[in-house]
């Protein structure tokens, strides 16, 4: 097998998205389907609380004070947009979870990466019991370790800075198993020419491991940025000043501030999700791959 | 009782591949057919078509007067084996055999005397509570032909069983396939892309190539008198020869070799030889120089490779088309000699060509213009 | 360096700590010993600010004469236990529709994803709106067929349901994900094999499809319950625990205890419990999976 091709197959196995034309050839593409009648409520249902926020987000307020509610707003709104950016500091909440997500993902694809190669490949003392204390984290509920957690982030003067948000996520078990599984499943004939021509350690990962990791690294990157961008709960316990809120946070004070504002409220909702919609279009392979093999890990 | 035939049946994909080209082939009740050609020749599709895994593009497939183009495969009373199996893996051994006469709403004993039936002849009957995973690559298959089998089908499909086992159990279920062939006597197709299991096995052989039909007949006849260019280099082991020569005035010219031939038209043609059909002359006969190179003893023979001068054509076999051999003007040729002569390698000696054993075939179409005799 | 420290430096042991060190003290730091301090913590009284007072069992046994926490615990599971079915069963109905080679299929298949990445909170506000009770598009289109109008996180009978709805609609496509690589991993051949054997669609999907589904299922039933159990952002955010406590759920009431009331040793207490019901549950579900799922070897 090429090398590209064991390369993709020990990424697991991937729900296609795209059509694979090649895939079954006995598939007649061009007759009506009886299916489209079932697919078609069910992508509307899933799309309509989306479709009904954007709409509502282009209305005026007396028009969502209006039942029936009207479906296509007589002129388009758009200045509920800056409205929202001039009554609250979205743009601030933005910039705050953009900066910690993105060194939280930074953080993760290094740290778990040396982690990941370190348990995968390199005999050290304790490795086998180590690994599977960090295992042991991934089932441990959030809810358990959130108020010692809290206390330490206390302790180490971080409360109420974006500093409470990145430090305790900067590595995750899920990327060093994730990362780990895909170090193993490479040929190590490739690292050990490399060491016998003079690399280190350090030389081998990233001259020779990383660079054959892309699909990996990126699920590792996506799924972090997904779970990092939409976390609620933690900035909810560590974060109390306005300017340090993420989106989730200062959305829900938005909310709390403007509940009858509902045409602002949803376009503020609007601004929140179209970064994570952008990336999920962008990338939907690792969204999904990342996704099936949390599967595998069960 | 049944046979089963096609009529110009065609199988187009969409995207525009033409799998299978107007295929019409009448096959007897009760016959053993063999499907065979390289890989990509249309041999499985034309298969799944007479099970209903394919839809027939044109014409039409029938099962006795029935045509059964628009029934579904389940009513088709046909039954299959896999080249892999397709075992249900969840299930018993038991419960895999049963399963087709479940659906079909057979009551519980009966299906218990079908299959106990079936498994105690195929040797599987004390396999049967365990699940395929458990047995080995021999087992599968006798269980994949036993589920096959306990439906007692009008006809029996079979696609490529013996690739995935390895040569020694290969040779013996051959030989176990033609025993319950015999017994049971159930129309049969089989595809395989394998000529020697074609000749061993079939009471007639399909040969095809590109999704067409290139020739239909017993394997004796298929050996003796190949209808074209194609099934003379696919049929025979080691391969047929074949010599490009210009006729003339009843005179084939190849090389060194001015070989009169009887009803010979004018024109380029290709001359097909058989290894074993390659003697060293005596004298007096139309031969050839030979310069023998590569010696391989076998039992019952020995192969012997060397170099005539004149040039090859190479029948396409397929997925590896095979370059021109060529040495220079010499072209490569094999022999197959009687075990007592075995010359050495470096040695030069003449090869007789006797006209009778000769196959022409036309330079362009590839047809066959004169037949060898007996 | 003498020849001897040099070895050192260069051995495995070191390399190996000096990789993994950055990530595991992390993991140590903010994973290991919270779990430990937490358990700590169930034994004493706490207010998180002062020193801890060491009570014994006494948190654990106060347990059982809370109210709140029995209300809370049987809203989990009434959650879990209808919030595990629908999701994972729409999610093999939502695998099955979608694994299909007809056009447009991408499109359906996205529309079906999109949810899974919309963040609690978001969703939560989408729902908000949509299950107004006065304005929402929810009650205007179930009148159209003569229901309603409904109270949706209003109404003290109905806001755990609507809760229910709403995370459903937002991890179907999660289940639906997970369902439709495991049905692409049913080999074609014993879909054909079946044919041949007689089966109908449904006899096929019920006998063969199913089964080869089971670890998938089992994955999915057990990653939901667990999930299910710890809901917290959507209650928060909706209804806060109410109307009155008609949505209290174990987290939420822990968090209150911890960071509102200051009562940290037994939202210790509670949360630990929490973890053990949860480990029971998936124990069992685990227990029975394996006497009922097939694993491919």
């Amino acid at each position: 097998m090429s090398m590209s091709a064991e390369i993709r197959d020990s990424a697991g196995a991937l729900p296609a998205l795209e059509e694979e034309s090649g895939r079954d050839p006995r598939s007649d593409r061009f007759v009506f389907s009886w299916w489209h009648l079932v697919l078609f409520p069910l992508a509307f249902l899933m799309l309509i609380p989306m479709i009904w926020m954007i709409i509502t987000s282009l209305q005026t307020l007396n028009e969502t004070r209006h039942f029936p509610p009207i479906l296509v707003p007589s002129s388009i709104q758009w200045q509920n947009y800056t409205e929202v950016l001039q009554r609250a500091p979205f743009a601030r909440w933005f910039l705050n979870t953009l900066v910690v997500t993105v060194v939280v993902v930074a953080g993760n694809l290094l740290f778990c990466s040396l982690a990941g190669y370190a348990f995968a490949r390199i005999k050290f003392f304790g490795r086998d019991v180590v690994f599977i204390l960090v295992l042991a984290t991934l089932m441990i509920p959030f809810q358990v370790i959130m108020i010692p957690t809290f206390i330490i982030v206390r302790k180490l003067g971080l409360i109420d800075t974006l500093g409470a948000l990145i430090v305790p996520n900067l590595a995750g078990a899920f990327g060093i198993f994730l990362l780990r599984q895909f170090f193993r499943s490479l040929p190590i004939e490739l690292e050990e020419a490399a060491r016998i021509d003079g690399a280190s350690r350090l030389g081998v990962l990233f001259k020779i491991v990383l660079p054959l990791s892309g699909p990996v690294l990126a699920t590792v990157a996506v799924i972090t940025f997904l779970w990092t961008w939409n976390d609620f709960l933690w900035p909810l316990i560590t974060i109390y000043n306005p300017d340090n809120m993420t989106l989730q946070l200062g959305l829900t004070t938005f909310q709390g501030a403007h509940q009858t504002n509902t045409h602002l409220l949803m376009a503020a909702n609007v601004m929140s999700v179209i970064p994570v919609l952008f990336l999920f279009f962008v990338a939907q392979r690792f969204f999904i791959r990342g996704i099936a093999t949390s599967g595998l890990k069960g | 009782m049944p046979g089963l035939t096609f009529d110009r049946v065609s199988k187009e994909f969409p995207g525009g591949t033409v799998a299978v080209r107007d295929l019409s082939l009448a096959i007897a009740d009760g016959e053993f057919m063999i499907f065979v050609g390289p890989s990509g020749c249309g041999k499985t599709t034309a298969l799944r078509m007479v099970a209903g895994l394919e839809k027939i593009t044109s014409g039409t497939i029938s099962i006795g007067d029935r045509v059964i183009n628009d029934d579904s495969p389940r009513d088709r009373d046909i039954a299959m084996v896999f080249q892999n199996y397709a075992l249900y893996p969840h299930m018993t051994v038991y419960k895999n055999l049963a399963f087709g006469l479940k659906e079909r709403k057979m009551p519980k004993d009966e299906i218990a005397i079908r299959v106990n039936g079936v498994s105690s002849m195929l040797g599987i009957d004390d396999l049967l509570t365990r699940r395929p995973a458990q047995l080995s690559g021999g087992q599968r298959q006798r269980v994949a032909m036993g589920r096959a089998l306990v439906r007692e089908p009008a006809a029996f499909l079979l696609d490529e069983p013996l690739s995935n086992l390895d040569a020694k159990l290969r040779v013996q279920v051959r030989g176990d396939l033609k025993r319950l062939h015999q017994r049971l006597g159930i129309t049969t197709v089989y595809v395989t892309h394998d000529q020697v299991e074609a000749m061993t096995m079939g009471d007639r052989v399909a040969v095809l190539k590109d999704g067409l039909l290139q020739q239909v007949d017993s394997p004796r006849n298929m050996y003796d008198r190949p209808a074209n260019l194609f099934v003379a280099g696919f049929i025979g082991s080691p391969p047929m020869n074949l010599l490009r020569a210009e006729a003339r005035g009843g005179v084939a010219s190849a090389g060194d070799l001015s070989l009169p031939i009887a009803d010979l038209p004018d024109g380029d043609v290709v001359l097909g030889l058989r290894p074993e059909h390659l003697r060293p002359a005596t004298d007096g006969q139309p031969s050839m120089e030979f310069q023998v190179e590569v010696v391989e003893p076998l039992g019952d023979g020995v192969i012997v490779h060397g170099t005539v001068s004149g040039t090859l054509v190479t029948a396409p076999s397929g997925d590896d088309e095979v370059l021109p051999r060529l040495a220079g003007e010499r072209a490569e040729i094999t022999t197959k000699f009687e075990p007592t002569l075995r010359p050495s390698p470096g040695e030069r000696m003449r090869l007789a060509i006797a006209a009778h054993h000769v196959h022409v075939f036309d330079g362009r179409t590839g047809d066959v213009i004169v037949a060898a005799g007996a | 360096m003498s020849v001897s420290v040099r070895r050192i430096m260069r051995s495995d042991h070191v390399a190996g700590w000096a990789f993994a060190f950055p990530a595991v003290a992390l993991i140590v730091v903010f994973g290991i010993v919270p779990i430990l301090w937490s358990a700590l913590m169930s034994f004493q009284k706490t207010n998180l600010l002062s020193t801890p007072e060491w009570i014994g069992l006494d948190n654990y046994r106060a347990l059982p004469k809370d109210p709140l926490f029995k209300t809370s615990m049987v809203h989990a599971f009434i959650y879990a236990a209808l919030f595990v079915p629908l999701s994972v069963g729409g999610g093999l109905f939502a695998a099955v529709a979608l694994n299909r080679h007809i056009r447009g299929i991408r499109f359906y298949r996205l529309a079906v994803f999109v949810p899974v990445v919309v963040s609690t909170i978001a969703t939560s506000i989408m729902f908000l709106w949509l299950f107004d009770p006065n304005f929402g598009l929810a009650n205007w289109l179930l009148g159209l067929v003569g229901l309603g109008p409904f109270g949706f996180f209003t109404s003290s009978d109905g806001a755990l349901y609507s809760i229910i709805a709403m995370t459903v609609w937002g991890w179907i496509g999660f289940d639906a994900i997970i369902y439709l690589a495991a049905l692409q991993g049913v080999p074609n051949e014993l879909l054909e094999a079946a044919q041949l054997d007689g089966a109908r669609s449904w006899s096929i999907f019920r006998n063969i499809t199913l089964p080869l589904l089971g670890p998938a299922t089992l994955f999915l039933v057990v990653f939901s319950t667990i999930n299910a159990i710890q809901v917290f952002d959507e209650i928060y955010f909706l209804t806060k625990g109410g109307p009155g406590t008609a949505t209290y759920v174990p987290v939420l009431y822990l968090f209150k205890l911890a960071f509102e009331q200051g009562i940290a040793g037994y939202a210790a207490a509670i949360a630990y419990v929490l973890l053990v019901a949860i480990l029971i549950l998936t124990v069992i579900q685990l227990w029975v999976g394996k006497r009922m799922v097939y694993y491919a070897s």
